[in-house]
C-alpha cells in the first residue's frame, strides 16, 4: 500500500503541474485588469446599485425582528423597535421548522453526494471511452435532460413515484440527482479533457486497477469541479419548490420552500412571523454560499486571468 | 433549475487541487441521512390494520374525529385515521387513494366514478336504505354501469335565508311568486332596508346562491344538462339547448336583482363579511346554504331566521329548493383495505349516527328511515324536500376546468350576459370534444 | 476490485485513451467502465425517458390518470389550439421569457463590465451581486409580494403616480411586470458570472492596443468586448430563455397565476389543469411545450453556429 500512496502523491504533483502550467500570478491590488487607477465613480454607482439589489433582503431581516404590532403598521423599512425574537419563536413552532429543515437538509445532502458521485463516475467512463459509440451516445443522451422541462415529465413522474413508493423525500432526492446529472456530466467531462491520460497510464503501469485509479487519482483531481457541481446541486435542491410540492405526498415530510407555501394563509398578516420564517429558510443557503463563494469566484477569475 | 455555464468556464474553474477528505464526509452524510429517515419512518405500529378516512368538510371534522375515536376504542382490528388534506386527484394517480372517503358529491367525484375508480357497494345492506329521490340525484351526474359507486350520507337543502324579524317589522309575507318577490324588495327598499346581501368578491357565492337559485327556479336543470351532454360538441347558438339559449333569461334576472336590490358594496364583500353583516341585520335576505347558518349563529345566536325557495315564475307550484349531496361515501377500487373500510362505513351509516350528524349540521337524511328535520331555520324547506321538489345546483354540473364561477362573477359585476353564456357554450363544446 | 487489476495489466499496451486518432484494433472496454456508466443510464432512463414516453403516449387518450380510458388520437391537440386558456398561457409565457432574457442579459453584461473594471471593493461587490441567485425563488417572491402589495403602492401614492398607487399584482395588465422584476432580480447573478468569466478571458493586450489606437472606452465596450463575448451571450440567451419558459416558483409566490388567469404560465396550466382532472389533455399540452422548447433551442443553436464559445 505504501507504493500506492507514493504513487498517488507523485501523480498528483504531476497533475498539478500539467494542469495549471505556470503558477497563477496574483493580480496586483488596486490595479484592475488594465493596470490603471481605481475608478471611484464606478465604484459608487455599483455600491448604489447593490443597495437596490439588497432591498428585499434588508426588508426580510428587518421585518423578521419586529413585534407583530410593529410589523403590521405598514412601514417595511423601519428598524425593529423593540427588537424581538418573537417572530422566530412563532415561526419555529408553527411551521415545525426543525422538521422541515431536516427534510430539506437530507434531500439536499443526498442530491449533492449523489450528483457528484454519479456525475464523476459516468463522466470518467464517457471521457475515457469516447471512441466507443455507446459512451459517446450516452453523453448526448444524458445531456438531453437539459432540454426536457420538468413540467413535461412531471405528471407521469407523480404517477410512477407513487407506484414505486417513492412519493416521499427519497423520490425527490432521486429526481433531483437525475435532473442535475446532465449539468454535472457537462462540467465533469469538460474538466476531464484537461487531465492527460498519461497520469492514469503511469498509475496502471504501477499496478493500479481502473477503480483504484479513479478513486485515488482522478476523483481527488476533480475536486475543484466537484465543488462547483456540488454548490450548484446544493442551491438547486435546497431552493426547489416545484418538485417536492408535487412528488412528496405527505405534507409533514415537506421541505422548507414548500412549507412556506403551505403556511402562507396561516401567516395572514403576522408579517413578522412570515418574514422570520422566510429568513430561517433562506439563511442556510446564504451561509453556505458565503463560505464557498470564494471557490466559485476564485475559480472563475483565476482561471480566466491565466488564459 | 440549472445555471448554464459554458465549456470554457468549466475548463477555467481550475484551482490548486487540495486533497479533500470528501469521500469520508460524503459517506458519513449519507449514513446520517439513512439513519434519520429510518427513524422518522418508524410509526407506532400496534399491529392494527390502518384505514385512511378522507373527510375535508371543515365544519364536520370535529364531529367525525370524536366518532373515529369511539370506533377505534370499540374494537381491536382496525385503526381509522382521519386525513383531511390529501390531494385526491394525486392520490388516485399514485395508486394510493384513501381507503374510505366521505366527500361532497359533485361532478369532480363523478369523474372518478365514471372511470371505474370507485368500487361497487351495491351488495351492502346500507345501499338498500337509500331514498329513491336521493338516488336520482346521484345518478344525475354520472353512473358506472352495473355499480353502486357512492352511498349518499347527507343532503343539504339551500334556498333564500331571510331575517324573520325584519319581515315582521315591515309586515311582509314570504313571497311565493316572482311578482310578490319584487313587491317585497320594493317595500324593503322604500323602508330603507337592503333587500339582499351579496358577497361578489367570492365567486363561489355568486354561483351557489345567485346563479343556482335564479336558474333553478326557472329551468329544469336535470333535463337541461341531459340535453347539453347529448349535444356535446354541437352546443352553440344553433343547438336546441345551450347555456345561451336556455339561461339568458334567468341570468339576466339575477344580474338585475343584484344591481337593483343588493348592497352597493357587494363587489368588495366576501363570504365572511356577508355572514357578519347579515347577522347584524344589515339586509333582509341572504342567498346561502345551511352551512352559513352556523357561521351566522357565531355572531348572532339569537337571530330568528327562516328559509324559502326563490320564486322565479308566477306559479307557486314551480317552487323548488336547491339540494346537493353534501356527503357521500365511497371506497376506491385501488384500496387494499376494502373489508375494513366497509366495516367503518357500516358503523357510520347506523341510523342514530346519521341522524345525529344531520341534526347537528342542518342536513337532510338520505335514507328511508331518517329522522325528519326539526330545526326552525331549515323547516321551511321540508315540504319541498319531502315532495321531491328540488334540483341540483346547475353550477355544480359544470366541470371545474371551465371557469364558470369567474364568468358568473363577471356577470354579477355587470358584464354582458349573452356573450358570457356564449363563451360558456364554446367551452362546453370544446370540452365535450376531448372527453 | 482485484480482478480488474489483472485485466488492466493484460490490456496495458493500449495507447492513452485521450489521444485516440490512429487506427488500431477495436479496443476492449474494461468492465468497470460499464459499472460506472450503467447506473446513471438506468436511473436516467427510468426517471426521465420512461415518464416522457408514458406522457406522450397518454396525450393521445382521454385518460384522467387512472381508471378507464380510450384512444382519441389527435383530439386533445386540436382542442388545445382553440382553447383560450392554453393559448393565452403560451403568449404570456413566451412574452415574459423574451422580455426577461433581454433585460437579464443587458443588465448582467453591464454589471459584468463594471465589476471587471478598475474599482475598489471588487470582491465584496461581486459577492453581493451574486446573492440573489442563492435564495429560493418562491420565498423571495413572497418577499416581493409583500413589497408590491404594501410598500410600492405607498411609494406610488407619495409621488402621485396613479398606476402605481394600487398593487400592480391585482392589475391584470401590469402583474406580469412584477414577475419580470423578480425573475430578473434572481437571474442576473448566474448570467453575470458567465459574463465575468468571458470578459476576464479577453487578454489585456487587446485593450492596450485599442487604447493606443485612441478608441474611447464606450467604443471599446461595444466593438471590442461585446463581440469577443458573443459566444457567452449565445449560451446565456439559449439557456436563459429555456429556463424562463419553465417559470413556476416565482409566479406561485407572487400572483399564483392571477389576477384571474392573467399570469398563468404554461407550467402552471399543466399542473392546475391536472388537478381539475385533465391528465391526458395536459400531457398533450406538455408534449407540445416540449416540442417547442426543443425546436427553439435547436433554432437558436443553429443560427449561432459560428459564435459558440469553443
Amino acid at each position: 500500500m505504501s507504493t500506492q500512496s507514493a504513487l498517488t502523491a507523485q501523480t498528483v504533483e504531476a497533475g498539478v503541474v500539467a494542469q495549471t502550467g505556470t503558477p497563477a500570478r496574483k493580480a496586483p491590488k488596486n490595479r484592475g485588469v488594465r493596470g490603471e487607477k481605481s475608478n471611484w465613480s464606478l465604484t459608487i454607482i455599483l455600491i448604489l446599485t447593490s443597495v437596490t439589489v439588497l432591498i428585499p433582503l434588508y426588508v426580510t431581516v428587518v421585518m423578521a425582528f419586529k413585534t407583530t404590532s410593529q410589523a403590521v403598521d405598514g412601514n417595511a423599512f423601519s428598524l425593529p423597535a423593540p427588537f424581538t425574537l418573537d417572530g422566530f419563536r412563532q415561526a419555529w413552532t408553527l411551521t415545525d421548522f426543525p422538521r422541515a429543515f431536516m427534510f430539506s437538509a437530507l434531500i439536499t445532502a443526498g442530491t449533492v453526494v449523489g450528483t457528484i458521485l454519479l456525475g464523476a463516475m459516468v463522466s470518467y467512463a464517457i471521457s475515457r471511452n469516447w471512441d466507443r459509440r455507446l459512451f459517446r451516445w450516452s453523453f448526448y443522451y444524458l445531456l438531453a435532460a437539459l432540454f426536457i422541462p420538468f413540467p413535461v415529465v412531471a405528471l407521469p413522474q407523480i404517477q410512477l413515484t407513487g407506484l414505486a413508493h417513492l412519493d416521499n423525500p427519497w423520490g425527490v432526492t432521486l429526481l433531483h440527482i437525475v435532473f442535475q446529472l446532465s449539468f454535472s456530466v457537462l462540467l465533469f467531462t469538460a474538466f476531464l479533457r484537461s487531465i492527460p491520460g498519461e497520469l492514469e497510464e503511469s498509475a496502471r503501469i504501477d499496478g493500479a486497477s481502473t477503480w483504484q485509479t479513479f478513486w485515488t487519482l482522478i476523483f481527488p483531481l476533480l475536486a475543484p469541479m466537484s465543488a462547483t457541481v456540488g454548490i450548484f446541486a446544493f442551491l438547486a435542491s435546497w431552493n426547489d419548490f416545484m418538485m417536492p410540492s408535487l412528488i412528496t405526498a405527505d405534507p409533514s415530510q415537506q421541505t422548507l420552500p414548500v412549507v412556506q407555501n403551505i403556511f402562507q394563509t396561516q401567516f395572514s398578516n403576522n408579517y413578522n412571523v412570515s418574514f422570520a420564517s422566510y429568513l430561517m429558510a433562506m439563511a442556510p443557503a446564504i451561509i453556505v454560499y458565503l463560505f464557498t463563494q470564494r471557490w466559485v469566484m476564485e475559480g472563475v477569475t483565476q482561471g480566466a486571468v491565466k488564459g | 433549475m440549472t445555471y448554464g455555464i459554458p465549456m470554457t468556464v468549466l475548463e477555467r474553474t481550475l484551482m490548486s487541487p487540495r486533497p479533500r477528505r470528501t469521500r469520508r464526509v460524503l459517506a458519513s452524510l449519507l449514513g446520517l441521512a439513512l439513519a434519520c429517515t429510518t427513524l422518522v419512518g418508524c410509526s407506532q405500529g400496534d399491529g392494527r390494520e390502518e384505514v385512511s378516512f378522507h373527510l375535508s368538510k371543515p365544519e364536520a371534522i370535529p364531529y367525525f374525529r370524536d366518532l373515529i375515536q369511539t370506533y377505534n376504542a370499540s374494537q381491536d382490528e382496525v385503526r381509522v385515521v382521519l386525513d383531511s388534506s390529501a390531494n385526491l386527484q394525486a392520490g388516485f394517480l399514485r395508486g394510493n387513494p384513501p381507503d374510505l372517503g366521505l366527500l361532497n358529491y359533485n361532478l369532480e367525484m363523478a369523474r372518478f366514478m365514471e372511470r371505474g375508480a370507485l368500487s361497487d357497494l351495491s351488495d351492502m345492506p346500507e345501499a338498500e336504505r337509500i331514498l329513491p329521490e336521493v338516488q336520482d340525484l346521484v345518478d344525475q351526474y354520472a353512473t358506472y354501469p352495473g355499480r353502486t359507486s357512492v352511498l349518499p350520507y347527507s343532503v343539504m337543502a339551500a334556498s333564500v335565508i331571510y331575517n324573520k324579524e325584519i319581515f315582521a317589522e315591515q309586515g311582509l309575507e314570504v313571497p311565493e311568486t316572482y311578482e310578490e318577490l319584487i313587491a317585497v324588495c320594493e317595500a324593503l327598499k322604500a323602508a330603507g332596508v337592503t333587500p339582499f346581501y351579496a358577497t361578489l368578491k367570492d365567486p363561489w357565492t355568486v354561483a351557489q346562491g345567485w346563479f343556482d337559485y335564479t336558474v333553478g327556479g326557472e329551468v329544469d336543470v336535470a333535463s337541461f344538462f341531459d340535453g347539453v351532454r347529448e349535444e356535446g360538441t354541437e352546443v352553440g347558438p344553433d343547438s336546441s339547448v345551450s347555456f345561451q339559449k336556455t339561461m339568458t333569461e334567468p341570468t339576466t334576472t339575477m344580474q338585475m336583482l343584484i344591481q337593483e336590490y343588493a348592497n352597493s358594496d357587494a363587489a368588495s364583500r366576501g363570504y365572511g363579511d356577508g355572514n357578519l353583516a347579515f347577522g347584524n341585520g344589515e339586509a333582509a335576505m341572504y342567498f346561502q346554504g345551511p352551512w352559513a347558518l352556523g357561521e351566522i349563529a357565531k355572531s348572532a345566536p339569537d337571530l330568528e331566521l327562516g328559509t324559502f325557495p326563490l320564486p322565479m315564475t308566477d306559479n307557486p307550484e314551480d317552487l323548488k329548493v336547491r339540494v346537493n349531496i353534501d356527503l357521500a361515501a365511497w371506497i376506491p377500487e385501488a384500496s387494499t383495505k376494502k373489508e375494513e373500510a366497509r366495516d367503518f362505513l357500516t358503523y357510520l351509516f347506523q341510523q342514530d349516527v346519521m341522524d345525529a350528524y344531520n341534526a347537528a349540521q342542518l342536513g337532510y337524511g338520505t335514507t328511508t328511515d331518517s329522522a325528519p328535520v326539526t330545526d326552525e331555520r331549515i323547516l321551511g324547506m321540508k315540504e319541498y324536500f319531502d315532495s321531491g321538489r328540488f334540483y341540483q345546483g346547475p353550477s355544480k354540473a359544470v366541470p371545474l376546468n371551465i371557469p364558470l364561477e369567474n364568468y358568473l362573477q363577471g356577470i354579477a359585476l355587470g358584464a354582458d350576459v349573452e356573450s358570457r353564456l356564449a363563451v360558456l357554450d364554446a367551452d362546453w363544446a370544446r370540452l365535450a370534444m376531448r372527453r | 476490485m482485484t480482478t480488474t487489476t489483472k485485466t488492466s495489466r493484460d490490456a496495458s499496451p493500449a495507447a492513452p485513451v485521450a489521444a485516440a486518432s490512429r487506427p488500431r484494433p477495436r479496443r476492449k472496454v474494461e468492465g468497470i467502465y460499464y459499472a460506472f456508466l450503467l447506473p446513471s443510464l438506468i436511473v436516467f432512463t427510468l426517471a426521465i425517458t420512461v415518464p416522457a414516453i408514458i406522457g406522450i403516449f397518454f396525450s393521445f387518450t382521454n385518460s384522467i390518470g387512472f381508471g378507464d380510458w380510450n384512444f382519441i388520437g389527435l383530439t386533445n391537440y386540436v382542442a388545445m389550439f382553440s382553447d383560450p386558456a392554453i393559448v393565452s398561457s403560451y403568449l404570456f409565457t413566451f412574452g415574459f421569457a423574451a422580455v426577461s432574457v433581454l433585460l437579464v442579459n443587458v443588465i448582467a453584461f453591464l454589471l459584468a463590465v463594471a465589476l471587471t473594471a478598475k474599482i475598489r471593493l471588487k470582491t465584496g461587490l461581486r459577492a453581493i451581486f451574486v446573492i440573489p441567485m442563492v435564495v429560493s425563488g418562491i420565498i423571495i417572491a413572497y418577499v416581493f409580494n409583500f413589497l408590491f402589495s404594501n410598500s410600492v403602492p405607498e411609494f406610488g401614492q407619495a409621488i402621485s403616480a396613479g398606476w402605481l398607487s394600487e398593487s400592480i399584482l391585482a392589475n391584470p395588465d401590469l402583474a406580469w411586470v412584477a414577475i419580470v422584476v423578480v425573475t430578473v432580480w434572481q437571474s442576473v447573478p448566474g448570467t453575470l458570472l458567465i459574463y465575468i468569466a468571458g470578459i476576464l478571458s479577453i487578454p489585456g493586450e487587446v485593450y492596450e492596443a485599442a487604447d493606443i489606437d485612441g478608441a474611447s472606452k464606450t467604443r471599446q465596450l461595444f466593438f471590442l468586448t461585446l463581440p469577443l463575448v458573443a459566444g457567452y451571450v449565445v449560451i446565456n440567451v439559449i439557456l436563459g430563455f429555456k429556463n424562463f419558459l419553465n417559470a413556476y416558483d416565482i409566479i406561485v409566490g407572487l400572483t399564483n397565476g392571477g389576477p384571474g388567469t392573467a399570469t398563468r404560465s404554461i407550467a402552471m396550466t399543466i399542473f392546475t389543469g391536472f388537478s381539475g382532472g385533465d391528465y391526458a389533455y395536459q400531457m398533450a399540452n406538455a408534449t407540445l411545450f416540449f416540442v417547442i422548447v426543443v425546436a427553439i433551442s435547436g433554432l437558436q443553436l443553429w443560427l449561432t453556429r459560428g459564435r459558440n464559445a469553443s
